[in-house]
């Protein structure tokens, strides 16, 4: 490696830092959290088995598993203009990713929930509670904790398809280091380093991840 | 006063409960007695809308709750005025000891926190468990987790307190703390049906025991006369079983 490209790759750290710091992580948490509310209420439409929206949550489920993420970016972002839709890159990536994590999640949450011996419920039939409370005080909270493994696997996951967006003209990471590498013409350290930060953030994630586990097996 | 009338329930072709009857006093203790697949456990789960009944109706408080068709509301209402101690506790996992006793006064009659965890501690302190409040349910015995459970089916004050075979799910050496407990309620007039296999506690702290087989009470008794000199066959055959057992 020259010192040209060492000191290439210095510069351009910062310069992919940037639109990771700028998009990449405000896309990830909005979509991440927007996802999480949906994958609750599909989750729960389901476990209380409310007739009619169960059935659209499972249709929901169906269509966004069944379907790569890539062409629901281009059926949002390319498609919906030419029926008068027009959205700009970075909602049409939300509402995409959003979607996406609302639908795998459901899955998870609603696991979770099932794993919740039915006895808890029952037991706060027994001391007076609501459905809603027994849920919201008792189940949730309980299934959350099964839940939060697989639900921060599914949040490292989306940072990394974040990058995704750069198909429909997101300014994130992998778009800026491919326009430095444009003029350059060092692809391989470029694409390398833009790799790099995903890590980075990805290891971030991963060391709070077990920080907030340790933390729950302690209070239990 | 509690009257139960004509319960009936089915699992498909299996009829559980066949026209189940039978009164509760205040300040009774009733002891359920009878072999397993006898319909014990089911006629407590009728009795708390655990499980719908196909028939039944209760006399409660001067009220009567249809167990077939009563509605959400008076689900609540009646569910308000009952305890419920499982066979495995089913301590709220996420609730400390004292969380698990006032989380029911909180969130279903709106008490205020301070008020609640004021007759929490005093129900912890009937259970002997006050020096664990801030326990979670997984750093407990099963002994402890169990008083805890009766801690929180008591705190309520209810009219009635039902246990569904409360000690069978702990070692050997842990029951005695659970019946202690629950002897200690009986001497407070506290009203309680007890579905059980411990006949000794039966005998002891028991009025009245309601001995059951295939869906039916075949036999209702003094519990004394019913160790004693039982009126049925069916009854003297199960307490010679027992005692044989031994």
């Amino acid at each position: 490696m020259s010192e040209r490209i060492l000191k290439e790759l210095a510069d351009s750290f910062v310069k992919l830092l940037i639109p990771g710091i700028r998009v990449t992580i405000p896309l990830t948490v909005i979509s991440f959290t927007c996802g999480i509310i949906i994958a609750l209420i599909v989750a729960l439409v389901q476990v209380a088995k409310i007739p009619v929206v169960r059935h659209l949550a499972r249709f929901y489920v169906w269509i966004i598993r069944g379907t790569p993420m890539i062409v629901q970016l281009f059926v949002v972002y390319f498609g919906l203009p030419s029926i008068g839709i027009r959205l700009a890159a970075f909602p049409s990536a939300v509402i995409v990713f959003s979607l996406s994590v609302g639908a795998y999640c459901s899955e998870t949450i609603r696991a979770a929930i099932e794993s919740v011996p039915k006895g808890q419920l029952e037991a706060c039939y027994c001391v007076g509670m609501t459905f809603p409370q027994a849920m919201m005080r008792i189940v949730i909270p309980q299934a959350m904790r099964a839940a939060f493994p697989p639900l921060s696997n599914s949040l490292i996951g989306l940072v990394k398809d974040t990058s995704l967006a750069y198909s429909v003209a997101v300014v994130e990471i992998l778009a800026t280091a491919q326009r430095i590498a444009a003029r350059t013409y060092d692809y391989f350290w470029l694409y390398c380093e833009a790799g790099l930060i995903y890590l980075i953030f990805s290891t971030v994630l991963t060391w709070a991840q077990r920080a907030v586990e340790r933390r729950m097996e302690r209070s239990r | 006063m509690i009257q139960v009338h004509n319960v009936r329930k089915r699992f498909g072709d299996n009829e559980v409960l066949k026209d189940v009857s039978f009164r509760v006093d205040d300040g009774d203790v009733i002891a359920i007695l009878g072999p397993s697949g006898s319909g014990k456990t089911t006629l407590l789960r009728c009795l708390s809308f655990l499980e719908k009944a196909d028939a039944g109706k209760v006399d409660f408080d001067d009220k009567t709750y249809d167990l077939g068709s009563a509605s959400k509301k008076e689900i609540l209402q009646y569910r308000r005025k009952i305890g419920f101690v499982f066979q495995d506790y089913q301590l709220f996992g996420n609730k400390t000891a004292l969380g698990n006793v006032t989380e029911g006064l909180i969130v279903a009659r709106k008490m205020k926190r301070d008020e609640a965890e004021k007759l929490g501690r005093e129900a912890l302190d009937k259970v002997g468990m006050l020096d664990r409040a801030d326990y979670y349910p997984s750093k407990l015995s099963g002994g402890q987790q169990q008083r805890v459970a009766i801690a929180r089916a008591m705190v309520s004050d209810p009219g009635v307190i039902f246990f569904d075979e409360p000690t069978s799910a702990l070692d050997p050496e842990l029951t005695g703390e659970v019946l202690d407990v629950m002897k200690k309620l009986a001497e407070n007039r506290t009203t309680m049906v007890v579905v059980t296999h411990e006949m000794e506690f039966a005998r002891r702290v028991a009025d009245r025991v309601i001995f059951m087989e295939g869906g039916l009470i075949v036999e209702e008794d003094g519990a004394e006369q019913f160790f004693t000199a039982p009126k049925t066959q069916r009854a003297a055959e199960f307490l010679r079983g027992i005692e044989a057992g031994f």
